[in-house]
């Protein structure tokens, strides 16, 4: 897979991922703790996964270096959504995102197929993205 | 090896210490806050104390599959066992699951051609392995100081 198109793809995620947190931010007050603790898992989840794996496509000799950010993504951005709600919610969204960052570069590593995983990757969170705002505004 | 020895007397220090707290004084909160807490420690420290289990005990015995699942099943299962029946079952899902998580990333660590991962000298590979659970033992750290906030507020 072209570098290029990697960089372009962590670009556009770390956008998605700004702009859906502005969302929240503006809407916070509507959002129970229920959902909030599901928004903080799986956005810390996926940002994380979505980071070790394109990261160790990016750079495949720096296995050390890139668990290491890729966990400490997951945390702070677990915790940034987590933030938006309640403190158990913010140590819920932590703690998965440390769990998934850990695992992501192994992943990353292995995979036979670079591109196909990489947009299914995308795809599925596109779907979940739509699952929270259909959640959203449902609630 | 005397590092993650110690690494894992201070974790194993930290959850019991912990788990007592939450012993004595249950009575205090909800259910819902029991539940996460109990769900976020129960996660980094099964897969903390199954790495670190996994890299001590040597390779190839019937001890060093079984023991780091066995241990994760066992922390979910006290931890859940602090409130009612339901909770057990979430606690014993998470600690099987960072039980299994922390039993491939030793793996992982100790061989890292299972993956495809271009270090092949030794020295390096024991960089790597040091590098990873110092850093794991700090998240740990940082998770049971959190959650030992939130108890005294």
């Amino acid at each position: 897979m072209d570098k290029t198109i990697i960089l372009l793809l962590l670009y556009v995620d770390i956008c998605i991922g700004f702009g859906f947190y502005m969302y929240l931010w503006r809407i916070k007050k509507l959002i129970g703790f229920h959902l909030g603790m599901n928004i903080s898992i799986v956005m810390g989840g996926m940002i994380a996964l979505i980071f070790g794996v394109l990261l160790i496509l990016q750079f495949p000799f720096h296995f050390t270096l890139i668990t290491v950010v890729s966990t400490l993504t997951g945390l702070v951005v677990g915790a940034m959504f987590g933030l938006l709600f309640d403190y158990q919610t913010f140590v819920t969204g932590l703690t998965n995102g440390i769990v998934v960052g850990l695992m992501s570069p192994m992943i990353g590593t292995i995979i036979e197929m670079p591109s196909v995983f990489v947009w299914c990757i995308h795809i599925f969170f596109a779907i979940s993205l739509c699952t929270i705002s259909i959640s959203i505004k449902r609630s | 090896m005397l590092l993650i020895l110690v690494l894992l007397v201070w974790n194993l220090a930290e959850v019991i210490s912990i788990y007592r707290m939450f012993k004595k004084k249950n009575l205090l909160f909800d259910d819902r806050f029991t539940k996460t807490m109990c769900m976020a420690i129960t996660t980094i420290s099964s897969v903390a104390l199954s790495l670190y289990l996994e890299l001590l005990i040597p390779e190839n015995q019937m001890s060093s599959f079984f023991l780091p699942i066995l241990v994760g099943v066992f922390i979910g299962w006290r931890f859940g066992s602090i409130i009612k029946a339901p909770a057990t079952l979430n606690g014993i899902y998470n600690g099987a699951m960072g039980g299994m998580m922390g039993m491939m990333l030793g793996a992982v660590l100790q061989n890292p051609a299972l993956c495809n991962i271009p270090i092949d000298s030794d020295s390096l590979i024991a960089t790597n392995m040091y590098v990873i659970t110092v850093f794991i033992a700090l998240l740990h750290t940082i998770v049971s100081s959190f959650i030992r906030y939130s108890i005294k507020v």
